[in-house]
């Protein structure tokens, strides 16, 4: 069959290919995959006889049908087809979105999205009879062939906790038996008591499926069929070895992947967490779907949910924890994110205070009673080294626990082996995870499908905007030439490291943002966000335009600051942000990005900086299509012409045009009569600048490296560690000579010790925060 | 060999652009008369309906006195049309005053049509013999296949499935400035040729029917007697069957032209023939009753196909394989469904089309004209930022400019090198120069004084 099968093996060699250098180099795991990787559907796929399905057979109503497909998978999907609400809910089931733009979709069925499909309850014939009565031609035997062997044996075998008691669960016993053939399963089994002879499986009813997604295409006897009490067979495990049991499920062992399910009401061991929703709190349509599809058959699926930024990914979390009703572990990337989920909490649930406790590096509380709310980083979790007396109690507290819910933020983000530990060491009955982008350079994200569970649903991003759900945000690539000088140095081969350091340092680009800046400060009255991931650029550019900034070693306190100053103050509008503030910085009033620099051709970045400002504003009403504002959000991308930037920028932007954006390229900014209004007009103000950019070290003028702070994930493990802001203060006698003397040796150089000395201080925050 | 220029235009300017005996000879027959009368802009039909019945000259100037002054230029534009087409004639008298009076064999005609109507030199045939005479809809869309099938063989004859009407020296007629062909090499479809497939189907057909009737005197067949045939069709059923008998030699000749080719397309093709079992007759399809009728009217134009995404993927509702070869001339080509061809706009298959001369412009009208109807309504049509970044990566391809130029090095001394670099200065002629390593770079065009200067210098 096509590509969807062939393509799997060869990714699955490389990344674990990658996975054995893993700690050994030191990657730039974004930066250098994309060059590999090519998206499935844009590589040298040659053209040709492969793609030709020109063959098959068109019905005679094909015109009323909305979607073709073909034989290697890729579905096409009419979005003005009258049927698109039902095929959309559909194909999102069962397939993995490649590009939703506005008139036509594209989906790809993958061995991973069909076990998702299975995961929610769909079955096999189900799936191939609607995709045929949606397909406007006879569907292709490959395909037929292909949803056969994929869900084969996916969704046949769930683990189950009842009771404390771990159950192995399926409608086939002969399933069970062949797991049970397998040694490490047969020794974990726990036989019941007084069981004689026979297979001994214990056999119960199980709730059918109560799902009305597909009634309209469904006959009545399919729907009957779907409805029926199935009687399921089991046996237990020993709780010690469901890992094991786990494992041997794989599809690289005995390839019965088990889907995990929580029959939380039925759970009597746990205590019950008394908390609700509070009546205000009105999921929105797609957050009400995202939710039926976890707990569809009343019991509570693992599994993860895609919502863009801004979408109210926290209500739906804080809704599923509701649901549940039990202990509910919540893992946020930093500790911003930590107060601001437990406000989330605060706000949706009924929670009482002494309930809910946050668990951060600054922050150890302890929840009374004997269930409860933890907020906590996931560095918290997995941090191997030594701890506080404090917070070795909180985490032997979370190591014994049995959550009702694992609810885990942003798992984009983190690290597969980040994961495994995590999930190694808290033991839960349900893991939720949340995330805006499920994309990764590297293709780890595959790993999350049996780490958490399938993907439950994702959002699509134009629904959302013509919803008034998010804002409606004009994206504009804004491209900068080069100066003369700027470019004849980047162009120097001895300048190779510097590169990134005078393109982004362009004089141009630095005119155009302090334009751009200006006029959404003075015209508009916007807030702004400016992201630079390279922190030389971020220094020199809050300076000039004497902008408050945050990077990764802003303490915590100053964050807050910060940010709070930008939510309230009517004198700060501009923030800079580094890459710190990509994810979970919930900063809502902001409503401009401009983006100076960013992490080579990072889709994810892309996608998370623009869902900075998704958060929709002002009224829905303005916000529909014909109301009064048809854009209310901007994302400007920065790019100095002819430079390496130009490449990236199109690649980073890949993922927001497969939902549907558009970059609208300015090539005319700052507008040529701006002139000395704006910095760096005159040529020796340039020529200054660029000696700065030349005299800095290769290693300050470099990207970012986040430390490994205790609360801050470690957004990438094991780098360069450059130690950026040495040189900068030893060689050009800046402002930031403090940091020099924190700097630890190269290799284990980082911060833990975060300079909280007011006195050290930028003098531009000093005056400001202090 | 003249050099075709593709221009879309229309057969009456055609028709206009005959020599006045020619055209006098043309409006002894009544139809045609009607039919240029029906081609004539809103004003210039006023004119001559207002001007029919009188006999003397009316003066130019009381003729401008009919007009507001904002609608001078119109009235301009009616009377050059007319008198381009010979209705309107001209004189300047001794007192230099204009006056214009309809031509005389155009108005006793056209009075006498509108008097006692007309008769077709042949009726429609009894429908009892024409029993299996084909629907409208089976009509075009032959008129359809043949055209398509004929534009594959103009491409290149491989593409064809089953022969043209043509014979190969009539192709080859068309095919020259559209293909160029090295000795044994495939032809390719030079820069006309590409911007001919990319034009619509109007313009593609005036400019065969252009090239076939003003190759008709190479054939010995008047130009002239063509047109008045063409004219004449315009005034038949469509879709009614005709005797061939009826017709002359030079109307069948005609007919077995691009007439029989059924240079059709739901709103054009003249005609298209289907042997009887003893007598043979022709139908005329829609652009034989469309003929005198302009052309750039867009209300003919047929529905278009293309969905162009701001993800810079193409969607053509197309069963069309000469679209599939269209769309191949400026994207990369995807998938191939039973009714919908998807492909990708990429930077490199742009350079590519870019490289056979094809202009981002035409590639934009292209797509903007064939936008499919769901997307037709929208403004715009295509997505801004796809018409943006063809029209940026045209641009970023003529950002270089070639001058041809000498390098000199090697100077025996500095003195000598930078007495070169002077000289070419004053030439305004120096590009570049290297004085550490003693080399410059100076204009073509001064190569030879160049060389005489250093010769000097020696």
């Amino acid at each position: 069959m096509g590509h969807g099968e062939k393509g799997r093996p060869s990714k699955k060699q490389k990344s674990s290919a990658k996975d054995d250098h893993r700690n050994t180099i030191a990657e730039d795991e974004d930066a250098y995959m994309v060059e590999e990787f090519n998206d499935d559907y844009r590589d040298g796929e040659k053209e040709g006889k492969k793609n030709d399905y020109t063959k098959l057979e068109l019905k005679p109503d094909h015109a009323n049908r909305p979607l073709w497909a073909c034989a290697d998978g890729r579905i096409f999907l009419e979005t003005f087809s009258p049927l698109y609400k039902q095929a959309y809910d559909f194909l999102i089931a069962i397939a993995e979105p490649v590009c939703r733009p506005e008139s036509m979709h594209e989906y790809n069925l993958t061995p991973h999205s069909l076990y998702a499909a299975v995961s929610v309850g769909l079955e096999t014939e189900t799936i191939i009879a609607v995709l045929n009565k949606l397909s406007k031609t006879k569907l292709p035997k490959e395909m037929i062939n292909f949803i056969h062997a994929s869900t084969a044996n996916y969704g046949k075998v769930k683990l189950v906790l009842k009771k404390n008691r771990y159950f192995v669960e399926s409608p086939f016993p002969e399933v069970l038996k062949t797991l049970l053939r397998d040694e490490a399963i047969a020794r974990a089994r726990i036989s019941p008591e007084g069981s004689q002879g026979g297979d001994g499986f214990t056999i119960s009813k199980a709730m059918g499926e109560i799902e009305g997604g597909h009634d309209g295409l469904l006959n009545q006897a399919e729907l009957a069929a779907a409805a029926e009490e199935k009687e399921t067979h089991s046996f237990e495990v020993d709780p010690s070895q469901v890992e094991n049991v786990k494992q041997r499920c794989l599809p690289n062992a005995l390839n019965y992947p088990m889907l995990e399910e929580y029959d939380f009401r039925n759970d009597t061991v746990n205590p019950d967490l008394d908390m609700e929703l509070k009546p205000q709190a009105q999921p929105r349509p797609y957050q009400e779907k995202s939710l039926s599809k976890m707990f569809g058959n009343g019991r509570a699926r693992s599994g993860i949910i895609v919502l863009p930024c801004g979408a109210g990914k926290s209500l739906v979390g804080v809704s599923a924890a509701c649901r549940i009703r039990k202990s509910c572990l919540c893992l946020a990337t930093n500790a911003v994110s930590v107060d601001q989920w437990a406000f989330q909490f605060k706000l949706w649930s009924t929670i009482r205070d002494e309930q809910i406790c946050r668990f951060t590096s600054d922050s150890k509380e302890r929840f009374r009673g004997n269930a409860g709310v933890v907020v906590t980083t996931y560095n918290m979790v997995a941090f191997g080294g030594k701890r506080s007396e404090e917070s070795e109690k909180i985490i032997e507290e979370i190591r014994n626990r049995e959550w009702g819910l694992l609810l885990m933020d942003e798992v984009h983000v983190v690290p597969a082996h980040m994961f495994r530990k995590v999930i190694s060491i808290t033991k839960s009955h349900c893991k939720l995870g949340l995330t805006a982008t499920l994309v990764r350079e590297d293709e780890r994200i595959t790993d999350l499908n049996f780490l958490i569970g399938p993907k439950l649903y994702e959002a699509n991003w134009l629904d959302l905007v013509k919803g008034g759900f998010i804002a409606n945000v004009q994206c504009a690539e804004v491209w900068c030439p080069m100066t003369k000088e700027f470019f004849a140095e980047y162009l120097k081969k001895e300048n190779s490291k510097k590169k990134q350091a005078l393109y982004v340092m362009n004089p141009n680009k630095f005119r155009a943002c302090e334009f751009l800046i200006r006029f959404h400060e003075q015209q508009r009255g916007d807030k702004i966000i400016v992201f630079a991931d390279n922190l030389f650029a971020l220094t020199e550019y809050a300076m000039k335009l004497r902008k408050p900034m945050i990077y990764g070693a802003t303490s915590h306190i100053e964050r807050t600051k910060i940010l709070e100053a930008f939510k309230t103050s009517r004198d700060v509008n501009t923030v800079f942000l580094s890459k710190v503030g990509d994810n979970s910085i919930d900063i809502p009033e902001a409503n401009v990005i401009i983006q100076i620099s960013s992490h080579a051709g990072s889709r994810r970045q892309e996608a998370q900086r623009l869902g900075r400002i998704l958060r929709a504003k002002g009224r829905l009403q303005d916000r529909m299509a014909g109301g009064k504002e048809e854009y209310n959000a901007f994302f400007y991308s920065l790019v100095s012409t002819d430079t390496h930037e130009m490449y990236y920028s199109t690649k980073r932007q890949q993922f927001l045009i497969d939902q549907g954006y558009s970059f609208k390229v300015i090539t005319s900014l700052p507008p040529p009569d701006s002139g000395a209004d704006l910095s760096y007009h005159r040529l020796e103000d340039q020529l200054a600048l660029l000696g700065k950019v030349l005299s800095a070290g290769d290693d300050a003028v470099g990207l970012e490296q986040l430390e490994e702070d205790t609360d801050d994930i470690a957004l990438q493990k094991a780098r360069r560690y450059t130690g950026s802001m040495t040189a900068m203060s030893g060689a050009n006698g800046m402002v930031y000579m403090e940091y020099n003397t924190g700097r630890r040796h190269p290799g284990q150089g980082q911060m833990k010790n975060k300079p909280k000395d007011p006195s050290k201080r930028h003098y531009l925050f000093k005056k400001r925060f202090v | 060999m003249p050099q075709v220029r593709i221009i879309a235009k229309n057969f009456m300017d055609m028709v206009a652009s005959l020599p006045a005996v020619k055209l006098d000879k043309l409006y002894d027959n009544t139809f045609i008369c009607e039919a240029i009368l029906r081609s004539l802009p809103p004003l210039a039909k006023k004119y001559v309906l207002e001007m029919l019945y009188i006999d003397s000259p009316i003066t130019a100037k009381s003729m401008e006195e009919w007009v507001l002054a904002d609608g001078f230029s119109k009235h301009r534009v009616a009377i050059d049309r007319l008198i381009q087409l010979r209705v309107f004639t001209e004189t300047v008298d001794r007192k230099k005053e204009t006056t214009y009076r309809l031509n005389p064999t155009f108005q006793t005609n056209l009075q006498k049509h509108l008097i006692h109507g007309g008769v077709l030199p042949r009726e429609s045939m009894p429908s009892n013999i024409t029993v299996r005479l084909p629907s409208l809809e089976d009509l075009e869309a032959e008129a359809l296949e043949q055209w398509e099938c004929f534009l594959l063989h103009l491409i290149s004859s491989a593409h064809a499935e089953r022969l043209t009407n043509f014979s190969s020296s009539m192709m080859k007629v068309f095919q020259r400035g559209l293909l160029s062909q090295r000795d044994k090499e495939a032809p390719r479809l030079t820069v006309n040729g590409f911007q001919f497939l990319l034009m619509d189907t109007n313009a593609q057909l005036w400019y065969i029917i252009r090239e076939y009737i003003s190759n008709s005197e190479e054939r010995g067949v008047d130009p002239a007697d063509l047109i008045s045939f063409l004219l004449e069709l315009s005034f038949h059923v469509t879709g009614e069957a005709y005797n061939m008998n009826t017709l002359n030699e030079v109307q069948r000749n005609a007919n077995q032209g691009p007439c029989r080719l059924g240079l059709g397309q739901t709103s054009a093709g003249v005609a298209s023939t289907i042997l009887g079992r003893k007598e043979s007759w022709f139908i005329p399809t829609k652009l034989a009753t469309n003929l005198s009728v302009s052309l750039s009217d867009s209300s003919s134009r047929k529905q278009g196909f293309v969905v162009v995404e701001t993800n810079f993927r193409l969607y053509a509702y197309s069963t069309s394989k000469l679209h599939c070869e269209i769309l191949r001339l400026f994207s990369r080509i995807e998938y191939q469904l039973p009714n919908l061809i998807v492909c990708a706009i990429t930077k490199e298959s742009l350079y590519n089309a870019f490289e056979n001369g094809i202009t981002a412009e035409q590639i934009i009208s292209f797509l903007q004209q064939n936008a499919h109807p769901r997307v037709a309504e929208r403004m715009p049509s295509v997505p801004e930022n796809v018409t943006d970044q063809i029209r940026l990566w045209e641009s970023d391809l003529n950002r270089i400019e070639m001058t041809p130029s000498h390098l000199y090095d090697g100077f025996p001394s500095r003195e000598v090198f930078e007495g070169a670099c002077d000289f070419a200065r004053e030439c305004n002629a120096l590009l570049w120069e290297d004085s550490k390593k003693m080399r410059l770079v100076v204009k073509g065009e001064i190569h030879t004084e160049m060389r005489k200067h250093l010769q000097n210098q020696k």
